[in-house]
């Protein structure tokens, strides 16, 4: 019996967490315009994403009070997550078909008869139109309301200090970087010393503009944290010295590109291309 | 006794009456509100002040309050062009809770729903667990105000602007936010003639929250001239917070500094940008140093120095000096 506890169990939190991509091509599509109700700046709070928490706690409490035997809240998980279920059903009417009152219904009757075996094997139908949402549209939520759109954010130039578009800036920022690397390795230090003041001053703007989300300190550590500002300590001494060393100038570099460009690419890249895409639309 | 006689000592009792009555109103509402029955007061509250009115309704007693929050940034803090483009048009939910809060208390608040064009508005920062709050106790009629010391603490102000309070904290000067960007004067609270009569006059805040102008006596610069190197330090002299400060805004000092030759050809330029959100603003009463390396003979350098506010794609001036190398 208790084996087959936990084998219903594990099916049950697979089922609601992980159903999986049934294709094998994805398709990112942009989430309905009434979604946008249940988003900031349109509610004050992420209302979707904390009904979806709902949906989650109810189901989960039903499994963990079943192993508990703790049958009365069993019961009340099991009735609210029915109410949040049909509330969630419209919530979104593009969505309406992705939900099946009878199998949240039937999930708690059987989670009422208090036996884990049979909630567990109730809980697959419920469980297969959570995942076909989430397979579907999981992603593209997430990209919509969570990800910034990078296309629209504007940096100060710290040259002409005017504004210019992000993707503008990137490419400017890109090229001071290599007016730095390529004046050094052709010996031209003082060109190089000059790219460099553009490039940390180009550099700072960023972290100016990506301070506007990332609000706490800890991230701004992260993306314009002590080993970027080493990297940099490190490039002006070398560049102000009568020999550069030309080891520890390319080590400097290494370290802008790995804590600094790398970091903020790899988080970022991915959801702005996709946001791009359905903002040219 | 004659007619008119009678008369003007009616009048003079009349008077006397209204004096009497006025002055011990006076009396009460100022020293000894406890007495008033509260059953007399229920005869004059307006219930709806309690029922978070707008700051137009605030004004038609505070009317002065009213005047100088309208030209306050606070006042646009939901509606301000810098607020709605730095904020993607509002859909950064970690903006929302200062923009548009519901009830400041000394802790971070929450964003409210309704209202919300009136920003950070009177009932945000005295309406709080439904009762009117402020520097005094108050009988004040149509609502009863409570004394409540966060008023005059530079943590009310710190529930938003954290950065700068911890600034603020960390430089152990005694004048609080307050005493800086909200001055007081002795005046009336309210201006609804003749019931602000009844009102002792009180040291009353500045409600334009404002701001301060950074001047030459705030901002010193030392410079040294180095073989191949021109070495400056500015130091934030007398502002107990960095400068520029903000906690998610981009106000900027901008430095220029033009390299001149002995002929007075401009050989070279360069600028910096000081600002809190490049973690570069100045810190209060702390050199800040700079080198700067020179590829060409300097013979002169003039440098000028800038404010660029959060909200303004203007700058001010704040001063400019020419310095020139000794010559050996």
């Amino acid at each position: 019996m208790h084996i087959i506890q936990i084998l219903s169990l594990l099916i049950a939190i697979t089922t609601i967490i992980g159903q999986p991509v049934q294709a094998k091509d994805m398709v990112i599509k942009e989430p309905p315009k009434s979604l946008d109700k249940f988003y900031p700046p349109q509610s004050d709070q992420p209302k979707w994403t904390q009904q979806m928490h709902k949906l989650s706690t109810h189901f989960g409490g039903v499994f963990i009070n079943l192993k508990e035997k703790d049958f009365e809240n069993v019961d009340k998980h099991a009735e609210k997550l029915v109410e949040e279920y049909k509330k969630t059903s419209e919530m979104v009417p593009e969505w309406e078909e992705y939900f099946d009152i009878k199998a949240a219904e039937a999930f708690a009757a059987a989670a009422k008869t208090h036996d884990i075996a049979k909630a567990g094997k109730a809980s697959g139908d419920l469980g297969k139109t959570c995942g076909k949402c989430h397979a579907e549209h999981q992603v593209a939520v997430w990209t919509k309301y969570h990800w910034p759109s990078f296309h629209k954010i504007k940096v100060i130039d710290p040259s002409s200090e005017k504004e210019v578009y992000f993707h503008k800036f990137m490419k400017q920022i890109s090229g001071s970087f290599k007016a730095m690397r390529i004046n050094f390795g052709e010996g031209q230090y003082g060109r190089a010393a000059r790219a460099l003041k553009t490039f940390k001053s180009e550099y700072m703007e960023l972290k100016s503009t990506c301070s506007k989300c990332h609000t706490t300190d800890d991230v701004k550590r992260f993306y314009v944290g002590g080993d970027a500002s080493r990297a940099f300590a490190g490039l002006t001494k070398e560049l102000n010295a009568e020999k550069p060393n030309p080891g520890n100038f390319w080590k400097n570099v290494g370290l802008v590109g790995k804590t600094g460009c790398k970091n903020c690419h790899l988080t970022h890249r991915t959801y702005s291309m996709i946001k791009e895409v359905w903002e040219e639309k | 006794m004659k007619l008119s006689t009678r008369f003007l000592n009616f009048i003079t009792a009349i008077g006397c009456f209204a004096i009497a009555g006025i002055s011990i109103a006076y009396f009460l509402i100022n020293e000894k509100f406890e007495w008033i029955p509260e059953a007399a007061l229920e005869l004059v509250r307006e219930k709806v002040l309690l029922e978070r009115p707008d700051a137009k309704r605030c004004s038609e007693c505070h009317k002065d309050i009213y005047e100088a929050w309208k030209e306050s940034r606070h006042s646009i803090s939901w509606t301000s062009k810098t607020y709605i483009d730095a904020s993607e048009n509002r859909t950064k939910e970690k903006c929302l809770a200062c923009h548009i809060p519901e009830s400041v208390t000394g802790e971070k608040p929450i964003p409210r729903l309704e209202l919300r064009d009136e920003g950070i508005y009177c009932v945000s920062c005295h309406f709080i667990n439904g009762k009117m709050n402020g520097p005094y106790d108050l009988v004040a009629p149509p609502h009863p105000t409570y004394r409540n010391p966060d008023y005059v603490n530079s943590k009310f102000c710190g529930s938003c602007h954290q950065k700068t309070f911890k600034e603020w904290k960390s430089t152990g000067v005694e004048n609080t936010c307050q005493d800086c960007h909200m001055p007081r004067i002795k005046s009336r609270l309210t201006q609804k003639f003749p019931l602000s009569l009844l009102h002792k006059k009180k040291w009353v805040g500045n409600h334009k929250f404002l701001h301060g102008d950074i001047t030459e006596k705030d901002i010193l610069i030392e410079v040294e001239f180095e073989e191949n190197f021109f070495n400056f330090s500015l130091l934030n002299k007398t502002v107990p917070h960095r400068v520029p400060t903000a906690d998610n805004g981009d106000p900027r000092l901008y430095l220029y500094i033009t390299f001149l030759n002995a002929a007075g050809e401009l050989v070279d330029k360069n600028k910096w940008i000081i600002a809190p959100q490049q973690d570069t603003a100045l810190l209060f009463n702390k050199k800040m140093a700079f080198r700067y390396r020179l590829f060409v003979p300097v013979a002169h350098a003039n440098i000028i120095l800038k404010y660029q506010p959060a909200w303004s794609k203007e700058k001010d001036l704040i001063w400019e000096k020419t310095v020139h190398r000794k010559i050996k």
